[in-house]
Order: structure tokens, then sequence, then C-alpha cells
């Protein structure tokens, strides 16, 4: 890997980074769509710069698709009854987590092979994903069909009460 | 200034620990679901470096970037029933 991928890589990284932080510590919720698309962009970045071009595209788009969901205007909020030594607790374990898998990264004894894919490699991924794991994709395909249905029959429930409110 | 498989999985801990750290602290539900996306993001940087610096040559070098992809689609899937789900919860 040339130094060129390598700055595009820890660019990525940091502009994933800022937009974890940003959604981590920002209050409004245009805020945070704004944040999970610079986390997109940093992530879409990263599969570029490791040679995953065709997985950069599908990830830009999905994490656009992510931070309009939540950057839209009729967003609703529910809080969690969850109290603040569970949150603090979670916190420390997310600390813990990261320092496990830190540790794991840094003593793991990896094996190095020549990269002999192409950088956007469409066609190579199509042929994994609808010859050799087509359970694993028709799963997923399936998964975001029962996502999808359940979050439109959600929104479809709540929207007739809307326009038969100021009905007489 | 190189990028090595250690570096692409200390970045990759880095979001999945932030993204843990997101879906604990945030008070609100549908905030808290935005740690999901970061976590799946962590996650498939490992996959994708995997793919990239250590496949294996016998099997097919590409089925980390394959799961990078299927990741990326079941955090778009997930982030829009949560939100439908709060939206439908907030309502009554």
């Amino acid at each position: 890997m040339d130094s060129l991928h390598a700055i595009g890589f820890y660019v990525s990284a940091a502009l994933a980074a800022i937009g974890g932080l940003g959604l981590a510590f920002v209050r409004h919720h245009e805020r945070r769509g704004l944040a999970l698309g610079l986390l997109g962009l940093g992530v879409a970045g990263a599969y570029a710069s490791l040679s995953a071009g065709f997985a950069a595209l599908i990830a830009l788009l999905c994490y656009a698709g992510c931070a309009l969901l939540i950057a839209r205007r009729d967003y609703r909020t529910v809080e969690q009854a969850v109290g603040t030594v569970w949150r603090q607790l979670g916190a420390v374990a997310a600390a813990v987590l990261f320092a496990a898998l830190a540790y794991a990264a840094y003593r793991g004894d990896f094996v190095h092979a020549t990269f002999y894919g192409g950088v956007f490699g469409s066609n190579s991924l199509a042929r994994l994903m609808f010859a050799h794991d087509a359970p694993a994709t028709e799963a997923v395909a399936g998964l975001v069909l029962v996502a999808l249905v359940g979050a439109a029959f959600a929104w479809r429930r709540e929207r007739p009460r809307d326009h038969t409110e100021g009905r007489p | 200034m190189s990028v090595s498989l250690v570096s692409v999985m200390f970045v990759a801990a880095g979001l999945i620990a932030l993204g843990a750290f997101i879906a604990a602290w945030k008070r609100q539900l549908t905030a808290a679901l935005t740690g999901l996306p970061v976590m799946f993001a962590g996650a498939g940087i490992a996959f994708a470096g995997v793919a990239r610096f250590s496949a294996a040559a016998s099997g097919p070098p590409l089925i980390g970037q394959e799961m990078a992809v299927l990741l990326a689609i079941v955090a778009l899937a997930a982030v829009a029933l949560g939100v439908g789900l709060a939206g439908r919860e907030s309502s009554r």
C-alpha cells in the first residue's frame, strides 16, 4: 500500500471518528444526522483505501439513508427507563471493550498475504454473493424486507390519526 | 507511512467501542440506536482489512468485503426499523 492510500485511510478514519464522536455528544437530531453522514463518508473512504470500492459505494448509500432517517422532520423521541448508574457502567464497559480489542489487535499474530483483487471488485463480489454465498445474501435480503415492511407498517399506523384529528 | 492490519484493527476497535458507548450512554432510544451503525462500521472495516491484508489464498479472498457490504445494508435496515418503531411508540 503506497503513501497516498495510507494518508487516505488515516484521514477517512479520522472523519469516521469525528462523526462517531458527534453522534455521541451532539444534541439536535439534524446534527446527529449530519454526524452520521460524516461517519458514512469516513467509512466509505476507509473501504476505498482498502481496495473495496464496491463496498465503499454501498456503505456511502446506506449511511446516507441512515442519516436521512435520523435527520427527518417528523423525528420522534422515546426516553429510556435506564438509570444513570447503568449508563455509566455501560460507558465503562465500552472503554474496557476498547482496551480488550486494542490489546488483541496489538498482540495478534496475523497472517500476511498478497492481495490480488482489483480496486473496485464488483464482478468478483457479485460472483461471491450470488453464486458462492447465495443463502447468506437471501437471508440478508429477507431481513431487510421484513425490517422495511415493519417500518412502513409502523409509520402507516400513526398517519391516519394525524389526518383524522382535525376533522369534526 | 503505511497501513497494516494492526492499524486497521485499531480503527475498527475504536469504532466498535464508540458505538457501544453511544448505545449505552444516550438517554433517548432513537439516539442510542445510532450506535448500531457505528458498531457495524467498525466490524465492516475489520472484515475489509482482513480481506485486504490476510485473505487466504485457498478460499475466496473477497469474503470480508462481502461481509462489509451486508453489514452496511443491515445497519440501514436496523435504523429504519428502530426509527419506525420509536415513532409508533411515541404516538401512543
